[in-house]
This record gives C-alpha cells, structure tokens and sequence, in this order.
C-alpha cells in the first residue's frame, strides 16, 4: 500500500479491495517500523486512528458514506489543534498551543472521512525552512540518511514522501510548504491567502500564514484542497468566495496556457542541477502545447524584505509571552528571529502593510496581463545537509534559512497560489522540484499545469528506499 | 557568540527598505487594499459581471 496514491486508496476502499481497517494498520505498522529513524511525527494517535478506521468500516457496510476520504490515514501538522491531543507547535511544551476548537481543515477532512494518524513533527514555532528541530529531534530526509527534510513542515513531506500517510496538512508563512515538498520530492501547495481557512492553526504570521495540502501527486493535492477550501466564520481572513471544482480542470491540458519563466531573481545562485531540472521541466511543458517564454519580474526581494518585516513583527507579538517567560527553552536561532521581531517599530510594521498592498496590487496587474502562470525554482539547491541546518552561530543559522527560503517568501507577502512540483533527482539522489504560481484564487490553473506535468513525467511515482 | 549584533544591523537593513519605498504611500493607501488587489485579480468567471 505504500505505493498508492490517495486518489487511488480512496477508490479502492470503496470499491471494497482495501477496508479502512487495512488501510490504517498498514500505515501504522510502517510508522513504527521507520519513524524511529525518520522523525516524521511527534504524536501518533493509535488507539483513535483504529477506532474511527472501524467506525467507518462499520459505516460502510450499512451503506453509508462520509465522503471522498472515507477511510483514508491522514496526519497533521503539529500546530492544528485537535482536542484530546498535545499540540507542541514544535515547542518542549507539550501542550504549547490550545484553541476553542478543532482546527477547521481537520474538522472538515475528517467529516469527509478521513482517519487522523496523528500530529506530525516540524520546525519549532514553524520558523526555519530545514526541518530541525532539538526538541523532538530532526526530521529527516527520505531520500538521504542525514540530509534535511525541508521545514517548517518537515513532517507532513517526510509522512507522505515515506508512506506514512497518504497525505498531510501543512502551513506555510514563508515558504513551509513548499520548501519540504521539494525537499521530498513530494506535492505541496500554498494556496491563494484566505482560499483555506487559519482557525485553529497556530499562527506565526497573520498576515503571511496560509495552510495547504500535501502528498504525492497534484491530483491527491486538488482532492484534499477540494475538501478544505472555502469561508469559514472562524476566521475572519478566510475570502467568501465561491470554491470551484478543482479535478474537474485536471488532465484538461496546457495547450495555450502562457507559462513566464522569471529572467530576474530566480536563477541566480541556483545550483546547477536545479537550474537543468527546472528548466526541463519548462521544456516539457512548452512540449504540451503551452506558450513558455521568459519575462521580467517587479523585483522580488523587496516583496520578501516587506514579508520579512510583517511575519517577525507578528511572530514576536504572538509568541511574546514563551519570549518573555521561558526564553531558555527556545533554540537559539528561533531566538535570535523572535528578538529581531522585537525591534521593529509599530511604525514599520504598519508601513510595511501599506506597502505590500501596493506590491501586490502592482505585480498581480503587470504579470497576469502577460501569463497565466509562473513557473520558477522552490529550493535554490537539493536538500543540504542536516549540519548546514544545525551547526554554526545562530545569526549564521538565520542568514542560511534566509538564503533558502527567498524564493518562496516574496509569494507569501503576495498572497498568490504556488504549487510545489517535483522534477528530479540530482546525482546524489535527492529531489529537484519546481513551483508553479498563479493568479489569485486560481488554484485550479495552478493545478491543471502541475498535473499535465506528472501525466506527461514519472518523477512521482519514484520511492524512497526504505524498507 | 554575539548574538545581538547582526540582527540589529539586520533590522536596521530591513526598516531602511521600509523607509525608502514609503516616502511616497498615497494617504489612501492602507493595508485592506491588499485584500482587494487579490480579489480584483482573480480570474474572470464566465457570466459573472465584473
């Protein structure tokens, strides 16, 4: 089963080949067989995640149907609150964050049938982009013993890369999704600002936080955003918009789409493997029928510099009282970024907000009027090794988790979808991926270019040797 | 370790951008019309008056 994707367990269980049962010991059966190794999850959730497997099988039997994930293991990010479980947020608190209620994207993926698995590990107070973390131990790369999983939400790619689940919820403020997606090999996607409600996340950013799907392939992605998206009175950012048929535009094709490939900012410093593997991807999507050329970008480090200012003035408001009262317990470098927070005057804060208004409303304009899309790197290299994330001064850990992290940040402070793909193996065996970015709100592009990629590629379907 | 210098010159790098780009915000320009350049630039639906 560690082959499958979840589109494909999912019609199997109701086809009556797997039951929910089988489906959920096998998933726990491989966590305990490698997550001593791999450090995807902080709480595994045994007792419930069988109990609800038999509920639905139950449920099924008498003819009754949750939804489109009846039965289908699932594992979340350890900063969605679910009653009854410890959600640390990455912290050495183990109940660091508590909601009124449920997160709203569990809710509404269990309610569609899905199992809960547990709480998956990442970076702590979801801030650095490698996936360490000295509390719960580093999460670690399935496809490279000792070389970053990509954070913050290192668990969510490691789970779903490793078979573990077959799909994750991640967040991501400054790249979190993206970044171990790519780092895995697996799918992740950031969606548009307010598509999926925040309630019962923890928050880092409240500008910048969005939370998102992933799993293996674009398809199993466009299902699980399918059943998340949409308003929530919850949460106030969360946009009343209609949510569209997301897998009714999949295997539609890209013939005709504009696809812009940035000339600016993007390929510099990029490692040369990941330059070759993104710009063959743009290739075979040009060999689908789109019209990919190359096109100027407003400049994205000052889109990045302005999210910076905005998610450390928030973080260090939100996180204030750990600062204040259990500064020892904070790693260093999370440290070091929460105090830098703490310098920012109210009057930049809210300058910087203004500002991003003005940015996005600029770039949406000037680069939707020439594509439909962007396509450009996630990671400027392969995953590094896990002593790159670890070793050194914290302000030279900060420095590394910047360089990164650039390419997914300016997005961030956008507001626009991005969809991490992979595309790649470099000849150490770790993943190359590329993003693709859309208008707001237009998910379903995003997807459909994601898609036609992985129907036309196998990189996908490539495991981890594990076992 | 010295952990308080290079945030502070950090910091100070980051709120000079600030400083630059917004000598010249419209007084009409404040945070909301972030929301609204997202929602202005989503894409068009067929028979919905824009």
């Amino acid at each position: 089963m560690s082959d499958w994707t979840l589109e494909g367990l999912a019609a199997a269980i109701r086809a009556g080949q797997i039951s929910p049962v089988e489906a959920t010991q096998e998933c726990l059966a491989r966590i305990a067989r490698l997550d001593g190794r791999l450090r995807a999850f902080i709480t595994v959730d045994r007792a419930r995640a069988l109990e609800t497997a038999r509920r639905l099988e139950g449920e099924q039997r008498r003819g009754l149907w949750r939804g489109p994930l009846h039965g289908v293991p699932l594992a979340f990010k350890d900063l969605c609150f679910i009653g009854g479980l410890p959600t640390s947020c990455g912290t050495k608190t183990a109940e660091y964050f508590r909601a009124e209620q449920d997160c709203t994207v569990v809710t509404r993926l269990v309610a569609a049938g899905a199992v809960t698995l547990g709480k998956l590990n990442m970076t702590e107070l979801a801030m650095g982009p490698f996936g360490d973390n000295a509390h719960h131990g580093h999460a670690q790369n399935p496809w490279r013993r000792d070389h970053c999983a990509g954070g913050s939400s290192s668990g969510s790619a490691v789970a779903a890369a490793a078979g573990l689940a077959l799909g994750a919820v991640g967040t991501d403020t400054g790249g979190s999704i993206r970044l171990p997606a790519a780092a895995c090999g697996i799918v992740g996607l950031k969606p548009t600002y307010g598509r999926v409600s925040r309630a019962g996340a923890m928050a880092l950013s409240w500008s910048n936080d969005h939370v998102g799907p992933m799993a293996r392939t674009v398809r199993d992605c466009a299902l699980l955003l399918q059943v998340m998206a949409g308003p929530d009175p919850l949460d106030a950012t969360s946009s009343p918009l209609p949510v569209p048929d997301y897998r009714a535009g999949l295997g539609g094709g890209v013939a005709g789409l504009r696809v812009g490939v940035p000339e600016n900012y993007f390929f510099q410093g990029l490692d040369a493997e990941m330059e070759a593997a993104v710009r063959r991807a743009a290739e075979v999507i040009a060999g689908l029928g789109a019209r990919v050329g190359e096109l100027r970008v407003p400049d994205p480090q000052t889109m990045s510099d302005v999210t910076n200012i905005v998610s450390r003035s928030e973080a260090s408001t939100i996180h204030a009282r750990l600062l204040r009262e259990r500064p020892h317990e904070v790693q260093p470098v999370v440290r070091t970024r929460l105090e830098l927070g703490m310098r920012i005057p109210a009057y930049d804060y809210l300058q910087a907000l203004r500002l991003r208004a003005r940015l996005a409303r600029a770039f949406i304009t000037e680069i939707f009027a020439e594509v439909d899309v962007l396509l450009a790197p996630v990671i400027p290299e392969p995953a590094p090794p896990l002593a790159h994330a670890t070793l050194g001064a914290a302000h030279e850990l900060a420095e590394r988790q910047g360089r990164f992290s650039r390419f997914t940040r300016p997005f961030n402070g956008l507001g626009l979808p991005a969809l991490s793909v992979p595309c790649g193996f470099s000849s150490a065996g770790l993943p190359l991926a590329f993003q693709v970015v859309g208008r707001p709100f237009d998910e379903a592009t995003v997807l459909r270019v994601g898609d036609a990629y992985q129907q036309a590629t196998d990189w996908h379907a490539r495991r981890p040797a594990l076992d | 370790m010295d952990e308080s210098r290079p945030p502070q010159a950090e910091v100070a790098a980051l709120l000079g951008v600030i400083e630059r780009m917004a000598a010249d915000l419209a007084l009409a320009e404040e945070p909301s019309r972030f929301i609204a350049a997202l929602e202005a630039g989503r894409p068009p639906v067929p028979d919905e008056p824009r």
